[in-house]
């Protein structure tokens, strides 16, 4: 040891006891490593709570260590991070698959539904496909669009956008929208702090979200909520702590802010319009059994009116169609229907008519003013209502004439002379097909009953059977003179008395009287008003002076005299 | 190809045809109806820099006409990487304007890369710059050509140096 050293020692023994052993410390590496382990933790964890630059500097040293640790044994980090990757693996399937399946729920349902009927419609009116346009309608917002502007220059730092978003220029859409910041800040802020936070653009809203060096803009479809600016801030201030010192350098070359869109992408959210579920099953049920309600109501009503339309055009129909009614309106009300017009008494009823097409009685409403109808058939109806033909008759009108064809009693033709002109529409008697067979039969009586001849034996005694049958004559002769007379004839009876000739001839022209007189007394007796009308058949005997047993009789003759016409 | 973005503004008096240069470049149009331009306008065109590997977008301000600015349309040059300069070669005023807004700018922002466009080059009888005044505008403005945006004469030129000036500052040094 040198006197210098010595001297140090003397003078500075302490301080250089503690240097060496500084100097030893600090040249000595596991000392090192020592005191560094020593104070590692709590280092971090007072950096950590300062500020986050401890967490910026481990992370890429940190990605790049798992990355060679993955790469060098993935097996040992699969089997570590199994727990945990799959049920965040399947809880990711379970999310995609719900996703989809609400997706494929309301496409189905909205797109057979009335409201997706009318949406589809709506669509194309607006030229828009229908997924979007149901998206739109079912959004109750989505992020669009995020632009990151630099506040500096107004250049693009970064942007996001949804799938189906239709993307311009994104950087002169940041361009404008800078410049239009700047316009509204200068122009209507007096110490230019204002800044342009939000705008609405028909469906869009866009929000302005300003951090120290860029700000963050979102193109929102549909109305946000509010809590969405702040989730926004928060995704500005983490891009800010990221990349802060970058974007406020950022002259326009992206590689200076890696990745800047992975931040960007928590931007584009949406939320979906809140059905009202609990009620949903509900009001549909209850919908679609209204639905069926009105349809089976709208059926019977469409049935019922279809059907009331068809009887109304029968009940039309039919009524046109009848002799002795003239219909001047059939009108519906409901099920009612109102007939009005007029109708002849002798014409058929509206209501046997309406029931012949299905129409009951108490569904009429019948007007009908009385009238006298001309129509043939009710000249010829009524005819018959106040002639009151016979069977076999048969009444006919043509224009103004009434045929009667048939057989009818004399008497009854009569009547039809005498009347028929009193009948409104007749004015004329068409009677040759008409026959009265009482009177033809009257008339062959008569005739086969006349010259009838009864004799006698002598004097007035008539021979047992000419007895007889005088009797049976003058019985018939006195009805058929009746029935003569029923048919327009009076029936006068002759009487010719006969003698043979023999003897004296005043005697026989007494005797031939008395015959006629006897056998008149007869027929008297039987009602006939017989007139004397004796005639002596002796005088043509005596003439011919011929003598003739058979010659002893009384002779018959009848003949039938027209009565007058009654007036 | 890197893709780069710069902000480029295109400032000058009125109707020196700023917007019609502007036309000629982004879509290769003109159009000899006037229509003045309110506020600020916004286009976009990229130039590919093959040698550097570069395609440079500009992000294109085209800034109402005026030959001194206020406070917006200062707010509206904020950040910009380059300038494009526009003067009438008809109207020599808009020479002087030129020169004074390339003064305030400079005052409010600084330099940076910048080209003159003496612009209404076709119109040929109507012109009233001398080649010394040109010289002289070079020697200001750096690069100084005399366009046509009717004709399209020098404006694809006069952009593409530009592009160039602001990569070689912006991107090139980095």
């Amino acid at each position: 040891m040198s006197e210098l050293d010595e001297l140090k020692d003397l003078l500075f023994g302490a301080e250089k006891q503690a240097l060496d052993s500084i100097a030893e410390r600090v040249e000595r590496r596991d000392v090192r490593a020592a005191d560094v382990a020593d104070i590692l933790p709590e280092a971090i964890h007072q950096s950590y709570q300062k500020d986050g630059e401890l967490v910026e500097s481990l992370t890429d040293p940190i990605g790049e260590c798992l990355q060679n640790a993955f790469r060098d044994d993935p097996e040992t980090y699969g089997d570590a991070l199994y727990p945990v990757m799959g049920p965040a693996i399947r809880k990711s399937i379970m999310h995609a698959l719900r996703g989809f399946a609400q997706q494929i729920n309301e496409a189905v349902e909205h797109s057979i539904s009335p409201k997706g009927l009318k949406w589809r419609w709506q669509a194309s009116r607006a030229g828009v496909p229908f997924g979007e346009y149901m998206l739109q309608k079912s959004l109750l917002f989505r992020v669009e669009q995020a632009y990151l502007i630099s506040r500096e220059n107004g250049l693009l730092v970064g942007h996001v956008h949804h799938e189906a978003s239709k993307i311009k220029d994104s950087d002169a859409v940041s361009a404008m929208f800078t410049a239009i910041q700047d316009f509204v800040k200068e122009s209507f802020s007096p110490d230019r702090t204002g800044r342009l936070e939000s705008a609405d653009m028909g469906e869009f809203t866009l929000w302005a979200v300003h951090g120290p060096h860029a700000l963050l803009v979102c193109v929102i479809r549909g109305v946000p909520p509010r809590s969405l600016r702040g989730e926004l801030s928060s995704i500005l201030e983490r891009i800010h702590f990221r990349y802060g010192e970058a974007i406020r350098e950022y002259k326009g070359d992206t590689s200076s802010v890696p990745d800047v869109e992975v931040e960007l992408e928590r931007c584009l959210r949406f939320e979906a319009r809140q059905e009202e579920t609990k009620n949903k099953k509900g009001k549909s049920a209850f919908a679609v059994a209204a639905l069926v309600l009105l349809l089976v109501t709208a059926a019977f009503f469409g049935f019922r009116s279809w059907n009331a339309s068809k009887q109304h055009a029968a009940l039309e129909a039919a009524l046109t169609g009848v002799p002795g009614l003239y219909v001047s309106a059939v009108e519906r009300d409901g099920r009612v229907f109102s007939v009005q017009g007029l109708r002849d008494p002798l014409a058929p009823n509206v209501v046997d008519v309406a029931a012949r097409v299905g129409i009951a009685a108490e569904d009429l409403d019948v007007s009908m003013q009385a009238f006298q109808s001309l129509a043939p058939e009710m000249v010829a109806t009524r005819a018959k209502r106040i002639l009151g033909p016979p069977s076999g008759v048969q009444f006919d009108v043509s224009g103004t004439a009434l045929i009667v064809e048939g057989d009818a009693p004399w008497a009854w033709q009569q009547r039809l002379l005498s009347s028929y002109k009193s009948i409104a529409g007749i004015e004329t008697l068409d009677d040759s097909g008409l026959t009265a067979g009482d009177r033809e039969r009257i008339i062959a009586t008569v005739k086969d009953m006349n010259g009838q001849q009864f004799f006698f034996d002598s004097g007035i005694t008539l021979v047992t059977e000419s007895d007889d049958a005088l009797a049976q004559y003058a019985a018939d002769l006195g009805e058929t003179a009746q029935n003569a007379r029923r048919v327009g004839f009076m029936l006068a009876v002759a009487l010719n008395g006969s003698t043979d000739g023999i003897g004296d001839a005043a005697a026989n022209q007494t005797l031939a009287r008395n015959r006629a007189v006897s056998v008149a007394d007869v027929f008297r007796n039987n009602g006939l008003d017989v007139s004397d009308s004796g005639r002596l058949a002796n005088d043509e005997i005596a003439s011919e002076q011929t003598v003739d047993a058979n010659q002893r009789y009384v002779q018959v003759e009848l003949e039938l005299i027209p009565l007058p016409h009654s007036p | 190809m890197t893709v780069v973005t710069s902000k480029v503004c295109v400032v000058g008096d009125f109707a020196v045809g700023k917007t019609s240069v502007i036309e000629r470049f982004v879509n290769n149009q003109f159009s000899d109806k006037y229509l003045t331009t309110v506020g600020v306008k916004v286009d976009t065109k990229e130039i590919e820099h093959k040698a550097l590997g570069i395609s440079h977008k500009l992000v294109i301000w085209d800034v109402a006409g005026s030959d001194r600015f206020g406070h917006i349309e200062l707010a509206y040059l904020r950040g910009a990487n380059g300038y494009i300069f526009v003067a009438d070669g008809t109207r020599l005023p808009t020479l002087r304007a030129a020169r004074d807004l390339y003064q305030q700018i400079t005052e409010e922002y600084g330099s940076a890369p910048c080209v003159l466009l003496v612009n209404k080059n076709d119109l040929t009888d109507q012109w009233n710059v001398r080649d010394e005044r040109m010289e002289e505008l070079t020697a200001h403005f750096g690069n100084t050509y005399r366009t046509s945006a009717k004709t399209g004469d020098e404006v694809e030129t006069a952009m593409t140096r530009l592009s160039e000036l602001i990569v070689d500052n912006d991107f090139r040094n980095e």
